[in-house]
């Protein structure tokens, strides 16, 4: 219940840095942008499917990411997405204002980032 | 959408169980979308993927297919509530703003000039070739047309020039060309003219004039008064000749050319009433023309009065006096040419007749014709089409130069997709790119036009070598703001042309498309793709046109051979010539026959000398003498011959190896004024007036000077007296030794024959002739094979353009032949090395590359050969020897063509064939 409440309250202004986080370390598709953010989070942000995928278009439409369809040896085309500089940019950016927020939580509420 | 399932089914054919899946989901999330906006088929294809990745996973955590397909149908419902933010990408927006267009048109002009000008220097050997290309073809093209239109277009010097006539006379089925008036036709005309405002006549000679420096013969120009108002000249100081002056034959009047009156008498306002020599006779000069007047053209040193004789003379009632000379006329408001032309046959047929001498000069006995013809047509006329074809085949050179230009561009063009693509992508649009692309030829093309004006000035200092001594209006041709801009905007279209293929391109640029195909171009020019075909169309067409052109140049060089080893009845070869001046103001008849006699005899015994002979005149020398004259057959026939006249003294055949046919020649024992009348002929006049069987035929009194009656003596060979090309005519020859009055012409020919070569006997002959008489001057100089020589300038000139034109078309072809298929074997260089590592020879590689290079030159082979047979009537009547059918160029120049081609793909072909796939492929 109480997880339940996090991912509803957070997921809207987290979704962007979540998916920049990841493309950072590498492209990826969006299939596995959501796995691995429900895995990461173990299972606190249960990703809302529907909402992935505007967000990855209008990250791109923003030319904070990139979308290519790349076809491996014996496999399906996959679509991955990679970080471009700006994306890079805004990501640094998002963190650091999320790390700010999460002082002022710590002062007042002490709470502190995992 | 159907697209789409139709590609992916395509691909699911064959491939796991999963990919049939994501057909499933395809089909199942595009369904859910039903009756809302479908998203695009790349977001339904992702979201399928999504959905079959869930599927899988949902199964490897132990769901049941019923649970894990309830999962995924929950998703789908879902996405299909958000239609609105999946249904469609938005269009891309473009990364950086283009600049805006319309305000700032012009400075991204001057952009693109800055952009082309550091192209062209950072790609300085594709820069070059174009240019080289370009400015060679182009300067060849502006040198033509700057000969055209000084020669056939430039408005001549005088006031409406456009309404002087030239005047000609002939008779109904005359075979000679009609060349002057007689003075028959010219008075009966004279009077009242109703379509001419007036008629002038006028003739050249050659005087020697005296008395103010040294002896020097130059040409004069004999005029009637009116010539010089028909041409509305005035002179610089004093006056014409007037009307009156014409009428009297003892008026001895001099008007000076500019130069002739700045070089001889210092250009002294004086001069008017000073006398100047000519031909050791006073002239009293009345005048001096402008610099500017030239007439009838810059040879004229001086004009004197020009009388037209009567043709019956009142006081000889019974002779018949006709002379000749050239005749001009000006066309009154309105009237055509055709119309003078009829009226002056009318007025001609209305004249006296003068009998037998007009038969003797045209050669038949029919009616007179007069014919008008636009006097800056008569003047051209000679070179007229010859100039038109080579102007002809400058356009073809041009655009195969073009082409050659065209296919560098695209080679270019294609390895700047990348660039367009960048551009493209940036925001340019398709008119954006094909601006750059036309800067950058205007560009290329002002450098060339710049660069070919320069060209073009120079070899203007070239003509004067180039063009033959007799080409009219020589002096016309001049370098001038005309022929700069005929160059630069040719210049600037054949580089516009070649540049608009390639921007054609870029219209249709897609960078997937165009690098796909760019990797798949056939090595020489196949026609799988559109980039290649133009390139095979192109160099199809650069062979067709070499091919035109070499067939031209080939007729031309083999009629030119045939004329130069025509058999011309005579031996050319160890023939010293010389034109003797020897005027009647300074040689009596008689003087002239025993210095001419005492010539021969000291030749005679000069060593080197074999033969020596005057005569009139000689092969390609000047003057001609026409007579009519009954004779009787043996069958006691009369008729009436009409022959030239040609006097000669007797070693003139053993001079000339003249070949004897029957009977014999002159000898001594006929020279003298004792012997019976003799005459030998040639065989255009057996066979015509006698059935080749005249020799015993007797000749009239009238030729023996109360003589014994004589015979023709002898038949020899028709010898070629003019052009090589001209019918033969029927010849008579008469010796001087039996003449009273001797050689009564002013410029007698001396001739000898030599045992080695004559040119060692130029310094023997001078001082001979001045042992002899101080006075005589030799006029003309010549070895015979000289007088060859000059004679065949105009064919050989025209040979020899066309043939260079031709030998520069093929060398382009063969370059861009060259050039493309060197670029394609680069750009192919992986195909190659994947064909040889499957085991291809590399015989096979050679044969591939070569193979449908030779097969474009083939198509363009036959296609050129086809138009050729079309064109070639056009140069059929320079051709001599040869038919416009001749098998020999027919057959040789494709071979030729494939010759080269051959050699143009040697190379590349070679070069692929040692592509190593062990370095390309890895």
């Amino acid at each position: 219940m109480e997880t339940r409440r996090i991912s509803q309250e957070l997921k809207r202004g987290s979704t962007e840095l979540l998916i920049l986080s990841l493309l950072e370390e590498r492209p990826r598709h969006g299939y596995e942008i959501a796995q691995q953010i429900e895995e990461r989070s173990g299972g606190a942000i249960s990703f809302y499917v529907a909402s992935l995928y505007p967000t990855l278009y209008r990250l791109e439409d923003r030319g904070l990411i990139e979308g290519r369809w790349v076809e491996r040896q014996g496999q399906r085309r996959r679509r991955y997405y990679r970080l471009k500089p700006p994306g890079r940019k805004v990501l640094a950016s998002q963190r650091s204002v999320w790390d700010a927020f999460f002082v002022a939580l710590d002062r007042v509420a002490r709470i502190r980032p995992a | 959408m159907r697209s789409l399932s139709r590609s992916t089914a395509s691909r699911a054919s064959g491939r796991p169980e999963i990919f049939r899946k994501i057909m499933d989901w395809i089909t199942r999330i595009r369904s859910s979308f039903d009756g809302r906006k479908c998203p695009d088929d790349d977001v339904i294809e992702e979201l399928a993927q999504h959905a079959a990745a869930a599927y899988n996973a949902a199964r490897a955590d132990g769901c049941s297919s019923s649970e894990a397909e309830a999962r995924i149908s929950d998703q789908i419902s879902r996405w299909a509530q958000d239609a609105d933010l999946l249904h469609r990408r938005p269009s891309r927006a473009p990364a950086a703003e283009p600049p805006p267009a319309s305000s700032r048109w012009g400075f991204g002009l001057v952009r693109d000039f800055r952009y082309a000008l550091r192209l062209l220097r950072r790609q300085p050997g594709h820069t070059a070739a174009v240019l080289a290309t370009i400015v060679l073809g182009v300067a060849v093209a502006g040198l033509l047309f700057s000969v055209t239109y000084g020669v056939l277009l430039k408005p001549l010097p005088w006031p409406d020039a456009d309404q002087l006539v030239r005047l000609y006379e002939t008779r109904q089925g005359s075979p000679r060309r009609p060349s002057l008036m007689t003075n028959a036709s010219y008075l009966a005309w004279r009077e009242n003219p109703a379509t001419l405002e007036g008629l002038g006549a006028w003739s050249d000679s050659l005087m020697t004039l005296t008395g103010t420096g040294d002896p020097e013969r130059i040409t004069i120009t004999e005029a009637t008064p009116g010539l010089f108002s028909i041409l509305r000249a005035l002179p610089v100081m004093g006056r014409l000749f007037s009307p009156e002056s014409g009428g009297k034959s003892d008026e001895t009047e001099a008007i000076l050319s500019h130069s002739l009156w700045e070089q001889r008498f210092g250009g002294r306002t004086d001069v008017l009433g000073r006398d100047i020599i000519l031909d050791g006779r006073a002239y009293h000069i009345i005048g001096v023309m402008p610099a500017s007047f030239a007439f009838p053209d810059r040879d004229t040193r001086a004009w004197l009065s020009f009388l037209v004789q009567p043709v019956v003379d009142p006081a000889h009632p019974e002779m018949r006096s006709l002379s000749m000379f050239a005749a001009i006329g000006r066309l009154r408001a309105g009237a055509s040419a055709e119309q003078a032309a009829a009226e002056g046959t009318a007025r001609v047929r209305g004249g006296p007749d003068p009998g037998l001498v007009a038969e003797a000069v045209f050669g038949v006995k029919g009616a007179p014709i007069v014919l008008a013809v636009p006097y800056l047509k008569s003047m051209t006329e000679n070179v007229r089409q010859a100039l038109l074809v080579f102007l002809a085949a400058v356009g073809l050179l041009l655009a195969v130069a073009t082409g050659n230009v065209a296919l560098l561009q695209l080679a270019r063009g294609a390895t700047r997709h990348r660039e367009f693509a960048i551009r493209a992508a940036l925001g340019a649009g398709s008119g954006r790119l094909m601006r750059q692309m036309l800067v950058e030829n205007i560009v290329l093309g002002t450098i060339g036009g710049g660069l070919a004006i320069v060209l073009v000035g120079w070899l203007h200092h070239m003509l004067p070598i180039l063009l033959p001594d007799d080409f009219p209006r020589a002096g016309e041709i001049a370098m001038d703001w005309r022929v700069a801009g005929f160059a630069l905007a040719l210049s600037l279209l054949a580089s516009v042309m070649a540049g608009l293929l390639p921007a054609l391109h870029t219209r249709r640029l897609n960078l997937a498309g165009t690098l796909a195909e760019d990797g798949s171009a056939p090595v020489g020019g196949g026609s799988r793709t559109a980039t290649s075909r133009t390139r095979a169309i192109i160099m199809a067409a650069q062979v067709a046109m070499a091919c035109v052109l070499l067939v031209g140049a080939g007729l031309l060089m083999r009629s030119f051979v045939a004329v130069a080893h025509a058999d011309r009845g005579y031996d050319p070869e160890n023939v010293l010539t010389a034109r003797l001046a020897m005027p009647s103001t300074s040689f009596t008849d008689f003087q002239r026959a025993a210095l001419l006699t005492r010539l021969i005899e000291r030749l005679k015994v000069t060593p080197g000398v074999t033969n020596a002979a005057v005569a009139a005149t000689i092969p390609l020398g000047q003057g001609r003498s026409m007579s009519a004259f009954t004779m009787t057959r043996k069958d006691g026939t009369i008729i009436t011959a009409r022959a030239l006249q040609r006097l000669v003294s007797t070693d003139y055949f053993a001079a000339l190896r003249i070949r004897l046919l029957r009977g014999r020649l002159f000898s001594d024992s006929d020279a003298n004024l004792s012997a019976p009348a003799v005459m030998v002929v040639n065989r255009a006049f057996a066979s015509q007036y006698f059935h080749d069987d005249a020799v015993g035929t007797p000749i009239s009194q009238k030729f023996n000077e109360d003589r014994p009656g004589g015979s023709i003596i002898g038949v020899v060979e028709n010898v070629s007296y003019g052009s090589v090309t001209a019918k033969a005519e029927p010849e008579y020859y008469m010796c001087t030794g039996q003449l009273s009055r001797g050689m009564a012409y002013d410029e007698p020919y001396l001739i000898a024959r030599t045992h080695g070569s004559p040119a060692n006997l130029l310094l023997s002959l001078r001082s001979i002739l001045k042992e002899q008489d101080p006075l005589l001057v030799p006029e003309s100089m010549m070895t015979m094979t000289d007088r060859l020589q000059s004679s065949l300038a105009r064919p050989r000139l025209y040979s020899i353009l066309l043939g260079g034109f031709a030998g520069f078309a093929l060398l382009i072809a063969g370059v861009g032949l060259f050039g493309t298929l060197s670029y394609g074997v680069a750009h192919r260089a992986r195909e190659i090395a994947v064909r040889t590592a499957l085991g291809a020879a590399p015989r096979d590689i050679v044969i591939l590359v070569a193979s449908q290079a030779l097969i474009v030159t083939a198509c363009g082979a036959i296609v050129g050969v086809a138009a050729a047979a079309a064109l070639v009537r056009l140069i059929s009547s320079m051709l001599y020897g040869v038919t416009t059918r001749d098998p020999v160029s027919f057959t040789v120049v494709p071979l030729v063509v494939l010759f080269a081609a051959a050699i143009a793909c040697m190379v590349p072909a070679r070069r692929a064939s040692r592509i190593d796939p062990n370095k390309l492929l890895h």
